[in-house]
C-alpha cells in the first residue's frame, strides 16, 4: 500500500478499536461481540492478503494486528481477516484441490492451540467470531476444512474459540516453501497482536504512575517504579524490533530465513510480553487485581498468546540446533 | 515511528560498498599476530591497514580525512569484519564526532586526519575515582592563569589503553562556582606532557586495558581546549550516546559466531545438563533480537530520525545478550573454569562489566524513565 493509504486503513482500525473496546470483563456479552464483529467486517480487511500479489505487505498486516492488540477487543481480525485469507492465497499458489464450503473461514488449531506435530486430536476453531468454518493445516502441509461446534473454554475472555469437527474435507496441500511461509506468517501476526497489547498496557501504566500519588508525590517519581517501567519498555522495544523485522523478512527474504526470524520474534514475545504486563500490573497495584480493571484482560491475552502456535520450549529447542542441521 | 512500515533492507549504495570492501579484504587479509605482541599494538597495525584502503572514518567529511559518507556506511564495514571474526574498525567514531561538533576549524583540520590514520592514538579521560555514575561531580580542576594557559590537577580512571595512547580527550572543571553541568570543559591532552602519569590497572579478566591517569600541575594551552569553557558536558553527552548505540553491529557478529559454536558443541554431546539446550536457544533469541533491533535503528535513521535517549534501550538489550551469552558459554565449556582459563573465561569477565561501563544499567533506566517515558523527577536521596 502507499504510505497514505496504509495510514488511512490503520486510523480506521484505530477508530473502530476505540469505539468497540471492552472497558472491563463485564462488557463482554454475546450481543456486543456480534455488533463489534459486524463493524470490523465492514472495514473490509479480509481482502488485504487474499489476492496475489497481496494488497498489503506482511509488515502492514503485522502493524494492523498490533493496533488490534492495543485495545481489549473480542473481534476476530487475526483468524478471519488475516490468517485464513492468507492460507487460501498460499494454497492457490500450491496444489489447491477442492473448494471451501464456508463463506467466512477462520483457522483451526490443535486442542492445545499449538502447531500440530503429528495427527492432532481435539481440534478447535481459533479466533472464530463471525466465522462459519475453519481451515486446519496438518503437520505435513495438508489442509482440511472443519465444521464449527460448541464454544470451547479459554482463559482469554476476549478470544472466540469453538470446538471443530474431527473429520475434515480436503482442501489442498501447501508446498514445503508455502508451508514455511504459512508458519512464519501465523507466528508473526499472532506475536504482533501480543506486542500491541503489551505496549498499550505499559503505556497505560506509565500514565497511571504520573497521576497516582502516594506519600504526597506521583508514584512515577520513585526510582523503584521508574526502573520497573524502564525495564518493561526495553522488553516492549525488543518485541517490536523482532516482530517488525520478521514481518519484513516475509516480504523480502527466503521462507527459511523468514521462519527463523518469526520463531525468534515469537520466542521473545512469549516471555517479554508477559513480563511487561506483570510490570504494568505491579505499578497499578491493588486496582489491577480486580475483575473490573482491564489488567487481567491484557494478562489473559498475553498469557494464552504465549502458548499459542508455539511455546517457548518448542521454539528454544529448534533455535538451539546448529544451523547446518536445520 | 513505531506505527508505520520500515524498510529493513540495505540501500543499494550500502550493498555496493559492502562488495567493494569484500574485494579489498580478499587482497588485504588480517595480519598475523606474534604471540608476544600486545593486543593494542596488533589492533593499531590493523587500524593502519584498514585506513590505507580508505575504510576508516567513512562518515567524516572529506576535508578532515574521511569520505563524507554516513554512519551506516561505516557500520556496514564493521559488520562485514565482524562476520569474518576479524577485529572491527577502531572505535574512534565518538571521538571524531565530538571534535566535529565542538572543535574549532583549525583543530578539526589538525587532529581528525591523524586520528583516522592512526598517527595519533586517542584515549578518553572522563571518569574519576569519585565521579563514576555521577560524572558531573568530577573534581579534576583546570585553573586558568592570567597568562591564558591552564594548570590541571586531578585523577582520571578507566582510561582504556592510555599506556598505548598519545592523546587524551580530557574533561576538567574550569569553574568551581558554576553549576556542575555548565562548568566542565574539554581538552586535548598530550600524554607525554610533564606532570602526567599513566598507571595501568589490572582488570578482573587479567588484562590491563584500563588505566589510571594522574595529573599534577599539567600545563594546557588555551588552544588545546575544545569548544568554549562549559562545553565539556554537552560534548560528553554526545560521545556517550554514540558509545551506547546499537548501530555498531561489528561486535554483534562475534556473538553470532560463539552461539553457533555452542550449538555445535551441544549437538555433539550425548548427555546435556538440564536446561542447557533452552539456555542456548535463549542466547540465539537474544542475539537475533539484537540484530533485528540494530536493523530497526538503521531503518529509522535512514527515515530521518536522529539518535537520542533511546540508545539507553539499545545498551540494556546489548548487556542482556552479552551477559546471558557468556554465562551460558561457561556452562557449555565448564573446563574454562578448572583449566588455565581460556578466551571464553576472559570474555565472560569482560561481559560482567557490560552493565557498568558506558553508563551503568541503573543510569540507563533513569534515562529511559525520565527522557523517554517523561516520568516526574524523584526526590533526591
Amino acid at each position: 500500500m502507499e504510505r497514505d493509504e496504509f495510514t488511512l486503513v490503520r486510523d480506521m482500525l484505530r477508530a473502530f478499536a476505540t469505539r468497540f473496546r471492552s472497558g472491563s470483563a463485564g462488557d463482554i456479552k454475546a450481543q456486543t461481540r456480534t455488533d463489534a464483529q459486524r463493524a470490523l467486517d465492514e472495514l473490509g480487511l479480509s481482502g488485504l492478503r487474499r489476492t496475489s500479489p497481496p494488497a498489503a505487505t506482511v509488515q502492514e498486516c503485522a502493524l494492523l494486528a498490533e493496533e488490534h492488540g492495543r485495545q481489549p477487543l473480542t473481534t476476530s481480525l487475526l483468524g478471519t481477516a488475516l490468517l485464513a485469507p492468507e492460507l487460501l492465497r498460499l494454497l492457490d499458489l500450491g496444489e489447491r484441490a477442492g473448494p471451501v464450503y464456508g463463506d467466512r473461514p477462520t483457522v483451526a488449531l490443535a486442542g492445545d492451540l499449538r502447531f500440530p506435530d503429528r495427527d492432532a486430536v481435539g481440534l478447535v476453531a481459533w479466533d472464530c467470531d463471525g466465522a462459519d468454518t475453519a481451515l486446519f493445516v496438518h503437520g505435513e502441509g495438508r489442509v482440511t476444512e472443519h465444521e464449527l461446534g460448541a464454544p470451547a473454554p479459554t482463559a482469554d475472555l476476549l478470544r472466540g474459540v469453538r470446538r471443530a469437527s474431527a473429520e475434515g474435507r480436503p482442501v489442498g496441500r501447501l508446498t514445503p516453501g508455502a508451508h514455511q511461509c504459512w508458519q512464519a506468517y501465523a507466528l508473526v501476526v499472532v506475536a504482533s497482536e501480543l506486542v500491541g497489547a503489551a505496549r498499550s498496557f505499559v503505556e497505560q501504566s506509565v500514565d497511571y504512575a504520573r497521576e497516582r500519588h502516594q506519600y504526597g508525590q506521583p508514584i512515577g517519581s520513585f526510582q523503584a517504579v521508574q526502573h520497573q517501567l524502564a525495564d518493561a519498555t526495553v522488553l516492549v522495544e525488543a518485541c517490536t524490533s523482532a516482530t517488525r523485522y520478521a514481518a519484513w523478512c516475509l516480504d523480502s527474504e527466503t521462507p527459511g530465513r523468514a521462519l527463523t526470524a518469526a520463531r525468534v520474534a515469537k520466542a521473545e514475545v512469549n516471555s517479554s510480553a508477559v513480563e511487561a504486563v506483570y510490570a504494568g500490573m505491579q505499578v497499578f497495584g491493588g486496582i489491577a487485581q480486580t475483575w473490573e480493571h482491564v489488567a487481567h484482560l491484557y494478562l489473559r491475552r498475553v498469557l494464552v498468546g504465549a502458548t499459542t502456535l508455539a511455546t517457548t520450549p518448542d521454539l528454544l529447542t529448534v533455535l538451539a540446533a546448529p544451523e547446518a542441521t536445520r | 515511528m513505531t506505527d508505520t512500515p520500515l524498510d529493513f533492507g540495505d540501500p543499494e549504495d550500502l550493498e555496493r560498498l559492502r562488495n567493494d570492501f569484500r574485494a579489498w579484504l580478499a587482497g588485504h587479509p588480517l595480519p598475523e599476530r606474534p604471540a608476544d605482541e600486545p593486543l593494542p599494538v596488533f589492533l593499531h597495525r590493523w587500524h593502519r591497514q584498514l585506513h590505507s584502503g580508505g575504510w576508516v572514518g567513512l562518515d567524516v567529511p572529506e576535508q578532515y580525512g574521511g569520505r563524507g559518507l554516513t554512519a551506516l556506511h561505516q557500520v556496514t564495514v564493521s559488520d562485514e569484519l565482524g562476520a569474518r571474526g576479524a577485529p572491527g574498525v577502531p572505535r574512534i567514531g565518538y571521538l571524531a564526532h565530538a571534535l566535529l561538533r565542538f572543535g574549532s576549524e583549525e583543530q578539526r583540520r589538525r587532529l581528525l586526519p591523524r586520528m583516522l590514520s592512526g598517527d595519533d592514538v586517542w584515549c578518553q579521560g572522563f571518569s574519576e575515582p569519585g565521579a563514576g555514575s555521577d560524572l558531573a561531580g568530577m573534581s579534576t580542576y583546570a585553573e586558568r592563569r592570567p597568562e591564558g594557559h591552564y594548570i590541571v590537577n586531578g585523577q582520571k580512571l578507566w582510561t582504556s589503553y592510555a599506556q598505548y595512547s598519545g592523546l587524551c580527550l580530557l574533561l576538567a572543571r574550569t569553574d568551581r562556582a558554576a553549576p556542575a553541568h555548565a562548568s566542565i570543559s574539554a581538552f586535548v591532552l598530550p600524554l607525554d606532557r610533564p606532570g602526567v602519569t599513566v598507571r595501568p590497572l589490572r582488570a578482573a579478566n587479567g588484562d590491563d586495558e584500563f588505566c589510571e591517569l594522574f595529573l599534577d600541575d599539567v600545563r594546557l594551552e588555551e588552544s588545546e581546549r575544545i569548544g568554549a569553557e562549559g562545553d565539556g558536558w554537552p560534548l560528553a553527552m554526545t560521545t556517550v550516546a554514540y558509545e551506547r548505540n546499537a548501530l555498531d553491529t561489528g561486535h554483534l557478529s562475534k556473538y553470532g559466531l560463539l552461539i553457533e559454536r555452542l550449538r555445535r558443541a551441544a549437538h555433539e554431546r550425548r548427555k546435556l545438563p538440564d536446561g542447557l539446550l533452552s539456555d542456548i536457544g535463549r542466547c540465539a533469541v537474544d542475539y537475533q533480537v539484537l540484530v533485528a533491533h540494530a536493523r530497526r535503528r538503521t531503518a529509522e535513521r535512514l527515515a530521518g530520525q536522529s539518535a537520542g535517549p533511546e540508545s539507553s534501550v539499545d545498551k540494556l538489550l546489548m548487556t542482556r545478550a552479552e551477559q546471558r551469552l557468556y554465562e551460558t558459554a561457561l556452562k557449555v565449556f565448564p573446563e574454562e573454569l578448572y583449566g588455565e582459563g581460556g578466551e571464553v573465561l576472559g570474555d565472560y569477565f569482560y561481559s560482567r562489566a557490560a552493565s557498568v561501563y558506558g553508563g551503568t544499567s541503573q543510569i540507563q533506566r533513569n534515562i529511559i524513565a525520565k527522557r523517554l517515558l517523561g516520568l516526574p523527577v524523584g526526590p533526591r536521596a
